[in-house]
């Protein structure tokens, strides 16, 4: 990669033979790269991952899970639980029926009920409640619940909201006995608000998502091309007639890295647009708290995001030509290729999580792990651009190295014949 | 057994009768860690004819063949293509040659057109006079009805036909046959005896590796037997078969059983 950028730079200075010599690998590497391109286009496999899937997961993932949680979130906010209830008290019950917040049901075997979702929770209070309350006798009560269903947990917290409205009550009554007003037990009112801006909200909901998806369509857009290209070739016989011509390994090489590249960063452009669109305009639609978040990306921000995941899925596609260039046969590259997936996709999801990282220049320069930082300032507003430069310099240098790797690769007679 | 090497003297670029030296092997040798694959082999070939490399498999022929196509690095000697050193001077060397590689695949997603062009295109032709040249050839090798069809739906003999078409697009002085027959019908594989005989007409060397007897009596001037890694006979073909008084299998046979024995 260097040498062949070396070879350019020398040609672009003046020197005739080396103008000739950098004109030439251009071609082949053009050659190489139109072929690979023009057979990638016509791989039903490849445009299925880099179009049909991205277009089709995207508004799935980005509005369909969000829409089922929510809607789950409303069933239990809107639905009276029911609620057994194992003592006798009837102010209790009386405001558990006003209030709405659970419906009192008796039964005989309450934990055979609870454990058949016949009830969501149980109350269970002391004998003559309401008298031991009567007498300012401080009585347990206990509630059973079911902490692996959402609705018994919410049920639970029904029942906990219903206590702490009867004690209020009870307090107050007390109070006023005592010729205290309620009142002078809450001497200061908290006032709470969002100074979060439109943007930085949204800014949040895309720091969350679309780190995670670029790393995994960097990935997975290049994967079958890189697979097919030079561990395909092998396998098709086809790799030996493409050595016996005059491009330099370096030639082959960069031409079929920039194919794998521009399906890694096509894929990542789908997967972004299609994530963007679904935001925007399909959660008003489907989502009911949407309409008050403004989801999008300002075309600045979009085209830095770009340079910095070009960079990155530069990296990933030089990794997997190198490991496709090693395999035997296809099948070894997938096996090969497979925890690279894990391991890109991993760092993408912790980034969130570690933020404590954030804003140390080392954390710059880690391999994966800068670039998704990067994401995370250009996406929540904190932008530092050193941290940006620097993370984009060694995103670059690695992917240097990795191409680097795959031409040595392909230069070695136990590579090419590995059987 | 009579039968000795008869080599030409080495570094002479000219045979006797004018003839122009393209291929000169000197005591190549490839070694892959234990495994000792070609022992010292030395041959010479000159421009018009058609040299044979007849061995059973796992004789060293497809290795002698790669090292002199610049995929292999000899582990020891020399070998010259069209006066280029294979190890100094690759480049030119596979400027110089067409390959067509045992057992050569074909992209399927490409047509016959397309595969060619690319071809043409890595030897650094172009423009109208690469489409004059995928023509001419095309139509040499009765490829042209199907030429803008994908790969993918030619038969066996059609697709080593594109891989001859994409070997000689450049029109290279010297041509390199790895079993090119291998695994052809009957007609397609007549078809391809039939274009070595061309290209020999033509004024090119001719390398052709096969383990045929039938194939390399028809279409060598000369051959070389190999066994283990070690030229077991060389000579003119006809001079080979006066001399020992037996037919090529016959000779094949008894050099081959000999390595085996010694």
């Amino acid at each position: 990669m260097m040498r062949v950028a070396w070879a350019w730079m020398r040609g672009a200075g003046g020197d005739r033979a080396a103008q000739s010599r950098s004109h030439e690998t251009g071609a082949w590497i053009r050659a190489v790269y139109w072929k690979e391109t023009l057979e990638a286009f016509r791989d039903k496999r490849s445009l299925l991952v880099l179009v049909v899937l991205p277009a089709l997961i995207m508004p799935v993932v980005t509005l369909g899970i969000p829409y089922l949680e929510q809607r789950q979130a409303h069933m239990i906010r809107t639905t009276t639980p029911e609620v057994a209830v194992q003592g006798d008290a009837p102010n209790l019950i009386h405001l558990a029926y006003t209030s709405k917040l659970i419906t009192p049901v008796h039964t005989a075997d309450v934990n055979k009920a609870l454990k058949e979702r016949r009830v969501l929770a149980v109350l269970e209070l002391p004998p003559k409640f309401e008298s031991l309350v009567a007498r300012d006798v401080q009585p347990h009560v206990g509630v059973l619940y079911d902490a692996s269903n959402p609705e018994s947990v919410a049920a639970r917290a029904r029942v906990v909201d219903l206590i702490s409205r009867y004690s209020q009550t009870v307090v107050a009554r007390r109070l006023i006995a005592r010729r205290i007003n309620p009142k002078d037990l809450l001497p200061v009112v908290l006032d709470e608000r969002n100074v979060a801006t439109q943007r930085q909200l949204s800014g949040l909901l895309l720091a969350s998502l679309l780190p995670f998806f670029i790393a995994m369509w960097a990935v997975v857009g290049g994967m079958s091309l890189a697979v097919d290209e030079a561990a395909g070739e092998k396998e098709r016989g086809t790799l030996e007639s493409l050595l016996v011509t005059p491009p330099s390994r370096e030639g082959i090489v960069v031409g079929k890295f920039l194919s794998v590249l521009t399906a890694s960063v096509g894929a990542v452009v789908v997967v972004v647009v299609a994530m963007m669109v679904s935001l925007r305009w399909g959660y008003p639609y489907v989502l009911h708290t949407s309409e008050k978040l403004d989801v999008s990306l300002p075309v600045g921000t979009a085209i830095v995001m770009l340079g910095v995941a070009v960079l990155f899925a530069a990296l990933m596609s030089a990794v997997q030509l190198a490991m496709s260039i090693y395999s035997k046969s296809p099948r070894e590259a997938q096996q090969f290729i497979t925890p690279l997936y894990f391991i890109t996709v991993l760092p993408a999801l912790a980034v969130q999580y570690i933020t404590e990282w954030q804003g140390l220049t080392w954390a710059y320069v880690l391999p994966v792990l800068n670039t998704f930082f990067g994401f995370r300032e250009l996406l929540l507003g904190t932008t530092n651009w050193g941290h940006l430069v620097l993370a984009s310099v060694s995103s670059a240098f690695y992917a240097a190295l990795a191409v680097e790797l795959a031409i040595v690769l392909m230069s070695r007679e136990s590579v090419i014949f590995r059987t | 057994m009579s039968v000795t090497p008869q080599l030409r003297q080495t570094g002479q670029t000219e045979a006797g009768d004018g003839q122009r030296l393209l291929v000169e092997a000197r005591n190549l040798q490839k070694k892959f860690k234990s495994y000792h694959a070609v022992r010292g082999v030395s041959f010479t070939c000159y421009a018009g004819e058609v040299f044979g490399l007849l061995g059973p498999n796992g004789a060293g022929k497809t290795t002698t063949i790669r090292m002199l196509t610049t995929i292999l690095r000899p582990t020891a000697g020399t070998a010259r293509i069209a006066g280029h050193d294979v190890t100094r001077d690759p480049e030119a060397v596979r400027r110089s040659i067409g390959v067509l590689p045992e057992n050569a695949g074909v992209y399927g997603r490409l047509s016959g057109r397309e595969a060619i062009r690319y071809a043409g295109r890595l030897y650094g032709l172009g423009g109208p006079g690469l489409e004059q040249r995928i023509v001419e050839i095309a139509d040499a090798l009765e490829l042209t009805t199907h030429l803008d069809r994908l790969t993918d739906t030619y038969s066996k003999g059609m697709k080593q036909k594109v891989n001859v078409a994409r070997a000689l697009i450049h029109n290279p002085p010297v041509v390199f046959l790895d079993e090119p027959t291998s695994g052809l019908d009957v007609f397609s594989a007549r078809s391809v005896r039939d274009f070595v005989l061309r290209f020999k007409a033509e004024g090119r060397c001719v390398v052709l590796s096969t383990h045929m007897m039938e194939e390399a009596e028809r279409l060598c001037d000369r051959v070389a037997i190999i066994a283990g890694g070690r030229i077991r006979a060389e000579g003119d073909l006809a001079a080979l078969k006066a001399e020992t008084g037996k037919d090529l299998e016959e000779i094949f046979m008894t050099m081959v059983g000999q390595s085996i024995v010694t």
